[in-house]
């Protein structure tokens, strides 16, 4: 089933990549249910679509925000929305203090990726006036709950297991299936994860490398972001 | 700072002006203070300012580039978040390259410049 019903001219590739995060968002995950993922990515929708609150507010502080027996713990629900309206402001200390709620450090790590990707897919629909993409059923069966790979807190505030590559792609690799997800997305939204610095020049699509990086960098730069 | 990278394996002449903001012109990038104004209404979320600028990009480059640009803009808000949720440190040996190029693209009064640095 197609993502996007618009008479756009859409890449097959990139409605095909929206579509698999989609289920993927659905599939049970190492840490999190697919009913608790799937409620990360509506969680991820409240966030921006309601009022926006001041980076130190949290929304389980608010009354009438957060519904009494929400799927996710309210720390959870408290750094979903930080991350997706705030991302510029957070530290290591606020780190420490959702982990300090009692989340696990690699459901953290987990939790992220999966409102990062929604934050993308979703922004991508809005831009376009598309309605956003349709959530499935989520797989029944229980997560794991246990490491897949070995793991240690050396230069970033999460475990990262030793992988080769740039430190923003070391940052998921506590969570292999997530780094799936970003290398399907980056592929089709950005550059094969790959060629980031293997190829400079190549055209992405209809964009230029020059391009595709200047819009790189000056989202970076509206987002706050350093890195 | 892949911006200058591809710059240089292509020898164009690539100014940072369009990253900066969007009124100091294209910084040698086809389109570029285009595409940085449509990058600032995706943000905004300003759904007037959007639309005239969809249909900037459409006459100026085509409906392909404008998805595409769209596309590429909403990685970011993908990364951007892993990066800062994550405390993703510089790359060893981005630090001293690219110090000139974070001034004068003005991002070293952010808060996650310092946690990037950590």
């Amino acid at each position: 089933m197609a993502a996007y019903s618009t008479e756009l001219p859409i890449r097959v590739d990139l409605d095909e990549a929206h579509t698999e995060i989609a289920a993927r968002w659905a599939a049970t995950g190492s840490w999190w249910s697919g009913l608790e993922r799937l409620a990360i990515v509506e969680e991820v929708r409240r966030a921006r679509d309601s009022a926006e609150i001041a980076p130190w507010e949290s929304p389980s502080e608010i009354a009438g925000l957060v519904s009494d027996g929400h799927v996710l713990p309210e720390a959870a629900i408290d750094a979903i929305w930080r991350v997706t309206n705030h991302p510029g402001t957070l530290t290591a200390e606020w780190h420490a203090s959702i982990l300090g709620r009692g989340v696990h450090a690699e459901a953290y790590v987990e939790l992220v990726a999966v409102v990062a990707q929604a934050n993308a897919v979703d922004r991508f629909a809005d831009a376009l006036n598309l309605d956003r993409v349709e959530l499935p059923e989520p797989s029944v069966s229980e997560p794991a709950k246990t490491s897949g790979v070995s793991l240690q807190v050396t230069s970033h505030w999460v475990p990262t297991a030793k992988i080769k590559g740039p430190n923003v792609l070391k940052a998921l690799s506590a969570v292999p299936f997530e780094n799936e997800s970003l290398s399907l997305l980056s592929s089709v939204q950005y550059v094969r994860l790959g060629d980031l610095l293997s190829d400079l020049v190549s055209n992405q699509n209809s964009l230029s490398r020059l391009q595709v990086e200047l819009i790189a960098a000056r989202t970076s730069k509206l987002n706050e972001c350093f890195y | 700072m892949l911006l200058s990278l591809s710059g240089t394996n292509q020898d164009a002449q690539v100014s940072f002006e369009a990253v900066g903001d969007s009124e100091s012109g294209d910084g040698g990038v086809e389109h570029g203070a285009l595409l940085s104004r449509l990058c600032e209404a995706i943000f905004e979320e300003d759904g007037k300012q959007l639309a005239s600028l969809k249909d900037d990009v459409i006459e100026a480059a085509g409906a392909d580039v404008l998805i595409d640009a769209v596309a590429v803009s909403a990685n970011f808000y993908m990364m951007t978040r892993i990066a800062d949720s994550t405390g993703t440190p510089l790359d060893a040996g981005t630090v001293e390259p690219s110090a000139e190029i974070r001034e004068l693209v003005g991002v070293n009064t952010f808060t996650s410049r310092r946690e990037a640095q950590a």
